[in-house]
């Protein structure tokens, strides 16, 4: 029955999602169109780019977590606004940004494989200074006016499914199974979260590794702060808010073990996509978007219970 | 420095700690004139004091290598039901029970989640965490608590034989966490989960117990600062007590406490509070805005975090 359930996650996800998309489109006509369709995929990007590289942090062990990807949407995002009202151009900038953000990974790397701090306290603290800073350093207002060609990204589709879903997500999507299914660095990821001390002894750079896996972070987070701001043409400085929390969860209900080394992205964009059905079907019943905040709070929860549970019945 | 003397001031956290007390009231002194008036220091010891009660709790956490980042939203709700129930005028010692009686029932939640449902403390109180604000929000309607009535000032403002009434509280606490932690076995369990979860529970040291008691105990102290939070401000805003696990954390670790696990330091964790609030204070005393304060104080975290690294890197080099 373990295996099954194990065996079944990803689906048991699928079903919840279906269950979930069957709710809102009794409770609500309107949900099934395919505006709301599109609406969703819009919403999914941002949470669905952090969440992939949450998953590889959390896949790489030793503890492995990252609380402070809100913050670096968030700076990464102003630094893009930044630098384009600054005059340069949007592409460079968007570049700019987005190697800005895999720095700030870079530093949760540093922190984690060179200082030796436990990851979660690593990224608690850059969690408060990252976010801090992009309160303290815009004074809490958001950039503004940025020019309108510079929205294709964000607001742009084909066919009702937002360009940045085709362009970024499913090539992120794309590359990253790829890599972990078939380049020996992917595999090594899973290797080292399931049992660094072997990965030592038989030489794997396993330090390596790992600071690759918080610049991708890093990286990532960064690629969802230039989606928003294209999409909103303007960087809000809380934009990242709450997204520790979101893609965390998302990773774990996704069938990521929280010790690392099982798992992958495939359940993590169902997650994702899970997620962000239920926000806009929360939306469109006129729900309080607080309440998602403690639903997503109770998912996490109810991950690791379970995972923990399938794990105790398979060591038995 | 040669390493013998780094090795005596990572040894002696308090002297270290005291020290950089004093540097800072020195350098923010050259800021700000107003900084080291009897006045001033007395707000930086009076907003202390809620740190305190909750550090202290962090502290015990830390000590079994558990974190709890849920504290500000138990201190939030607490703080709810203290508010309603003076807005619904009970009596005055029925107002008193709410506060800590709603925390430890908070706490045991924290508690249950990571004795029972195995999960790791910082998932189990981060998912606590979202639940909780949610919580506030839906709770407080969207409008705050305001105005309550002055029912409980007599519990910040008072004074037994000169000393005030906030500062007993502090050492009562802090004595009974000492006694805890010295002189019962409790307290040994507590440090010994910490130190080796597994080799304790071999050595027949009840784990889920002590981890149950930690998260409890914080709950409790932490609605005890609740109602000193009300009994001061007179208010509950939904951002009650948003910042203030970092602020907490920041101080046990400060005060010698080790993320993971097997070490407290209670009168490092005061020390570590007080330097957290000065720097607090004298930050926007010497002129930057109070929104850098997250900035700094996270810093500070991780500053504090690599020279314990570092220190403790240099000191099993020594020995070895």
């Amino acid at each position: 029955m373990i295996a099954a359930l194990k065996r079944m996650r990803l689906a048991g996800l699928v079903a919840l999602w279906i269950l979930v998309l069957a709710f809102f489109a009794v409770r609500s006509p309107a949900f099934l169109s395919l505006a709301n369709f599109s609406s969703i995929l819009q919403f999914s990007t941002v949470l669905a780019l952090v969440t992939f590289g949450q998953t590889l942090v959390i896949l790489g062990g030793g503890g492995g977590i990252d609380l402070s990807v809100g913050g670096i949407v968030s700076l990464s995002g102003l630094s893009i606004a930044f630098s384009i009202k600054e005059g340069l151009d949007p592409f460079l900038a968007s570049l700019g940004g987005i190697a800005f953000g895999g720095l700030l990974g870079f530093i949760n790397g540093l922190l984690v494989t060179k200082f030796r701090l436990l990851p979660l306290v690593a990224t608690l603290g850059t969690f408060y200074a990252y976010n801090g800073l992009s309160v303290a350093l815009t004074d809490g207002a958001p950039i503004a006016g940025l020019p309108p060609f510079f929205g294709t990204l964000g607001q742009g589709s084909v066919a009702g499914i937002p360009l940045h879903t085709v362009f970024i997500v499913l090539p992120t999507f794309l590359i990253l199974e790829f890599v972990l299914w078939q380049v020996p660095a992917g595999r090594w990821i899973y290797a080292i979260g399931g049992n660094e001390r072997a990965c030592r002894l038989v030489g794997l750079p396993v330090d390596l590794i790992r600071l690759g896996i918080y610049v991708h972070s890093g990286l990532m987070a960064a690629l969802a702060g230039l989606v928003a701001d294209s999409w909103l043409l303007s960087a809000r400085p809380n934009i990242g808010e709450n997204l520790e929390l979101l893609s965390l969860t998302a990773a774990l209900l996704g069938g990521t073990s929280i010790f690392g080394g099982s798992g992958g992205l495939a359940g993590s964009l169902v997650a994702v996509f899970f997620f962000t059905s239920f926000q806009t079907g929360l939306q469109m019943l006129n729900v309080n978007a607080i309440w998602q905040l403690g639903f997503v709070g109770l998912f996490l929860i109810f991950s690791v219970v379970l995972d923990t549970f399938i794990r105790r019945g398979e060591s038995t | 420095m040669s390493a013998d003397s780094i090795r005596w001031l990572g040894g002696r956290r308090e002297v270290s700690l005291a020290l950089a007390c004093l540097g800072a009231v020195g350098v923010f002194r050259a800021f700000s004139p107003y900084f080291l008036t009897a006045a001033n220091l007395t707000t930086i010891l009076q907003n202390s004091v809620e740190l305190l009660l909750i550090s202290l709790g962090i502290s015990f956490i830390l000590a079994t290598a558990g974190i709890d980042i849920a504290v500000g939203g138990v201190l939030g709700i607490s703080a709810i039901f203290i508010g309603w129930s003076l807005e619904a005028g009970w009596p005055l010692p029925a107002t008193l029970l709410v506060g800590p009686l709603v925390g430890t029932c908070l706490g045991m939640v924290s508690g249950f989640m990571v004795v029972v449902g195995k999960v790791p403390p910082i998932i189990a109180t981060l998912g606590l965490f979202g639940i909780y604000r949610a919580a506030i929000f839906l709770l407080l309607g969207g409008s705050w608590i305001s105005g309550l009535p002055n029912t409980l000032a007599s519990l910040v403002n008072g004074a037994v034989w000169g000393v005030p009434v906030v500062a007993v509280y502090v050492v009562v606490f802090y004595f009974v966490g000492w006694l805890i932690l010295r002189w019962f076995p409790l307290g040994t369990a507590v440090l010994a989960v910490g130190g080796n979860e597994r080799a304790a529970q071999l050595a027949g040291v009840a784990v889920g117990r002590s981890k149950f008691f930690v998260y409890t105990m914080t709950g409790f102290l932490v609605g005890f600062a609740a109602l000193l939070y009300v009994a001061r401000y007179r208010n509950v805003e939904t951002s009650t007590g948003q910042t203030i696990a970092l602020d907490a954390i920041v101080a046990a670790v400060l005060g010698g406490s080790s993320v993971l696990g097997g070490r407290a330091n209670l009168i490092g964790t005061i020390l570590g509070v007080v330097l957290v609030r000065l720097l607090q204070n004298g930050f926007v005393l010497a002129g930057v805005p109070s929104l850098w304060e997250q900035v700094i104080t996270g810093s500070l975290l991780l500053l504090v975090l690599i020279l314990d690294a570092a220190l403790e890197r240099s000191a099993r080099f020594k020995s070895a």
